[in-house]
């Protein structure tokens, strides 16, 4: 057993769909103040191995250990939510605040709302609070998903592609708040992106989790391990440095 | 050279209104019970929903018919009311059935098939065992697909029932069923019983349509569950306000719809329809002023 506390852990885990693998065997923990990089070509398994850590779908082999009473946030793409569904920002936010039998209560107490307003000061939108959700550009939008997981006060924050069709400040922008969550005391947050953003993830993840299904590769470390790997420059077809100027020249 | 009489006047209507309280009492339970539910319906991108419900529902009213005829015993036990409840049960059913990873990556197309399958079947069934049933072809009709110009009391006492227990299961639950409904994964990662709310909406969707399917018709039924809550979420900030305009704008249309039947002497169904069709352009001027005025500020 690992030293690290253990927030979540794989343990033989082979992910896929109806009894078939798609990927080889993975082993990995995930500690508090932990920044995971989920990365791998479009197709390769990252939402397969995501949703089966989030529970959302079995696993094929081994399984997900989690810590008893573990409070997970999870937040998808952007495209995830109909635009047309009538939510200004703060009722949007305050959406997340519905974890296990919460619902049952119909209203919102006061220190609820005192919750959605810290989630909105955390991520810069308290000056959102009344726009709707559908009116924000993408930056923003990004900024509110992320403070609607927020509201739940969770150990563990889950995102998928959360930079995705972002310019390059507005990245940098939610990079830092992310960088800056994990850093956060007393109550570190340990983060899990899947990504592509091979400009930013070098400088803010500090281990990586690498699959591709057709290249059956399935690598999980910390981020110099997995970055400067051979199983790297077979999928990227360059290191990570290189990467990064590339993308930087672009 | 003949006078033609004047029409039915808005005077005619409110010295005889005891005669069409039932009616319009229930008319404005099945709009704003629908109405409400409906925004769930949109919600999850199924608006057919209803039109297929009703469509099971038929067969449900007449499967109970034929097995009566086939069996006199039964059919004191098993009623329309029960058939129509019963078949739009399983129906409602299919949509709640967990599907494999994989399909979720088809999740509107499976979902556009199966109303399509619910629909069909029920369309067809229905005129099947419709052909097996002695009885007057008006009588059938009005048996399957009820009649929104006259209801009766112990009708009335159904739909009133059925509208109060769904609109306060509803009123108490909707944190969970907007939840499961805006994002379902999320929910479930929270923790959230997401199948249990899922067949707890779809029971309480199945149950309203079927009763207005049976008392007031398939039309105001498909209607009152699409139309006030499409109009709804043009003009409100959030959706707890959504379920409340879409209940009254519900309502609303049901009422308005009446009288104007009366009014014109129009159906019943179709004129509830066209006049919370009415409410829902308004409701789009609205935004649409709405946005020009956010766009000036």
């Amino acid at each position: 057993m690992s030293a690290r506390e253990r927030l979540l852990a794989a343990e033989k885990l082979v992910v896929g769909y109806h009894d078939h693998g798609i990927l080889p065997g993975i082993d990995f923990d995930l500690a508090p103040g932990d920044c995971w990089a989920l990365i791998g070509r479009n197709g390769g398994g990252k939402s397969s191995l995501m949703r089966t850590l989030l529970g959302l779908q079995p696993a094929v082999y081994g399984r997900v250990a989690r810590r008893a009473a573990l409070r997970i946030a999870y937040v998808p793409q952007r495209s995830h939510f109909d635009l047309s569904v009538p939510a200004r920002v703060f009722d949007f936010v305050g959406g997340g605040l519905d974890t296990g039998w919460r619902f049952l209560r119909p209203w919102t107490t006061r220190a609820e709302r005192a919750r959605v307003g810290r989630a909105l000061e955390l991520t810069d939108a308290v000056a959102l609070a009344r726009e709707p959700f559908s009116a924000l550009s993408e930056g923003q939008k990004q900024r509110v998903l992320i403070a609607r997981a927020l509201v739940s006060d969770p150990e563990l924050l889950v995102l998928d592609e959360p930079t995705s069709a972002m310019d390059p400040m507005n990245e940098a922008a939610v990079f830092a708040l992310l960088s800056q969550l994990c850093l956060r005391e007393p109550a570190a947050m340990s983060v899990l992106l899947a990504s592509h953003q091979m400009s930013f993830l070098p400088d803010y993840a500090s281990h990586a989790l690498l699959v591709d299904k057709d290249l059956g590769i399935a690598m999980a470390g910390a981020q110099a391990e997995v970055f400067c790997s051979s199983a790297f420059e077979r999928i990227y077809g360059r290191s990570p440095g290189r990467l990064q100027e590339a993308v930087r020249a672009d | 050279m003949p006078i033609e009489s004047a029409g039915p006047t808005l005077s005619d209507f409110l010295e005889n209104i005891e005669l069409f309280r039932d009616a319009l009492g229930s008319g404005a339970v099945a709009g704003a019970t629908l109405g409400a539910l409906g925004v769930y319906v949109l919600l999850r991108n199924l608006v057919f929903l209803s039109a297929a419900l009703s469509q099971a529902a038929g067969l449900g009213v007449a499967a109970s018919y034929w097995f009566g005829a086939a069996s006199p015993a039964l059919l004191g036990w098993l009623s329309p009311s029960l058939g129509a409840a019963a078949l739009t049960l399983c129906a409602v059913l299919l949509f709640t059935l967990p599907r494999g990873p994989a399909q979720d990556h088809h999740h509107d197309a499976h979902q556009d098939g199966l109303l399509g399958v619910v629909f069909l079947v029920g369309a067809g069934g229905t005129l099947a065992l419709g052909t097996r049933i002695v009885a007057d072809i008006a009588d059938i009709e009005t048996l399957l697909f009820g009649s929104a110009v006259a209801v009766l009391a112990e009708d009335r006492a159904t739909l009133i029932a059925t509208g109060a227990t769904l609109l306060g299961l509803h009123a108490w639950l909707w944190r969970g069923f907007a939840a499961v409904s805006v994002d379902a994964d999320g929910a479930r990662v929270r923790g959230l019983p997401v199948r249990a709310l899922d067949l707890l909406l779809f029971a309480s969707l199945a149950l309203g349509v079927s009763v207005v399917t049976r008392i007031l018709g398939a039309l105001p039924a498909f209607a009152f569950s699409v139309l006030p809550a499409m109009a709804a979420v043009r003009i409100v900030r959030n959706l707890r306000q959504a379920l409340v305009v879409a209940a009254a704008l519900g309502a609303t249309g049901a009422t308005l719809g009446y009288l104007a039947a009366f009014l014109y002497e129009l159906p019943v169904g179709a004129s509830q329809t066209l006049v919370s069709a009415a409410l829902l352009a308004l409701a789009a001027g609205l935004e649409r002023l709405g946005v020009q005025h956010r766009h000036r500020h």
